[in-house]
């Protein structure tokens, strides 16, 4: 599977021989003119080390994102809910 | 402050690592109340796509073929929903594909129906898909009823351990660090964490957290 991959998404002078870099470029816009990506960038700068890290040693996590097992009605979704800002006026 | 975007944001970064060792795609979108108008499903989902794409080498064959077929409508336009559903749940059937969509309590109301709808016939649809929100508590009723059995509810809070982390962090951030000492900087320490986990729990019994 992983040979369909690129090892990251700047690589694309490797696509095929129908589209050229350009097109790439011109199909990924046409798809959605937003960059979710710059958001999450913004985001993870800010984000300190270690914190939260408990959340990826749960069970509920590992077994969500185990892609190794093959049943099919396993869990595909993962809600995390919680009250944003707890402690606010404390942690300024 | 520690809020659920730092929570997506762990998430989606423990996902990258992994997706370059075990070859699956990690896509993101980030809901935002001030800008509810934008974000509509489609707006979401194309984002969503246009991730799922450009994290493939080639681009598959029902894209290129959209994208051709729309450039004989005048002006050129864009994928309606249902499509971008439709080329989702084909390319994670092939690909594992991870979305992540962080504060969907930020997403419009009806937006976030119609969102849930097209999130529930993609993983109805792909074994490949596999899907991570986070929001407030007030929607978890909505979460769970529109993506039927198939969600697992995980309630997120900074623990102890968490908010020293953070206050450390911050103190070293300090730009007056002569105004602290060891005996206060242990009292902030020691004290805060311990005010914060009761102001949670008092927030929690009566339900008044926002």
């Amino acid at each position: 599977m992983s040979q369909f991959f690129s090892d990251n998404i700047n690589s694309f002078n490797i696509s095929n021989s129908f589209t050229t870099v350009d097109q790439r470029s011109e199909i990924l816009a046409w798809l959605s003119p937003l960059e979710p990506r710059l958001r999450h960038q913004d985001i993870r700068t800010r984000r300190v080390d270690d914190v939260g890290d408990w959340l990826l040693q749960t069970d509920q996590f590992r077994n969500w994102c185990d892609v190794t097992g093959q049943d099919e009605f396993d869990k595909a979704v993962l809600f995390c809910y919680g009250n944003p800002g707890v402690g606010k006026t404390h942690m300024r | 402050m520690l809020t659920n975007h730092d929570f997506s944001s762990l998430v989606i970064d423990t996902l990258c690592d992994r997706a370059r060792e075990q070859g699956f795609i990690v896509t993101c979108f980030y809901c935002d109340f001030t800008a509810q108008n934008e974000q509509s499903p489609a707006s979401v989902l194309g984002g969503i796509l246009k991730q799922v794409v450009s994290g493939l080498k080639e681009i598959p064959k029902e894209v290129m073929q959209a994208f051709e077929d729309q450039k004989r409508a005048i002006g050129g336009r864009g994928l309606r929903l249902p499509e971008i559903v439709k080329m989702l749940q084909t390319i994670s059937s092939s690909w594992h594909t991870f979305i992540c969509i962080d504060a969907l309590d930020e997403c419009a109301p009806e937006y976030r129906v119609r969102l849930l709808g097209s999130l529930r016939d993609i993983i109805q649809k792909s074994t490949g898909a596999k899907v991570f929100l986070t929001g407030r508590p007030h929607i978890r009723d909505e979460i769970e009823k529109r993506l039927g059995g198939r969600t697992l509810s995980l309630l997120i809070s900074p623990n102890e351990d968490d908010i020293i982390k953070y206050l450390r962090a911050r103190l070293e951030e300090d730009t007056t660090p002569e105004a602290m000492d060891d005996s206060l900087e242990t009292d902030v320490l020691k004290g805060i964490p311990e005010s914060v986990s009761e102001m949670y729990v008092r927030g929690r019994i009566r339900g008044s957290l926002p």
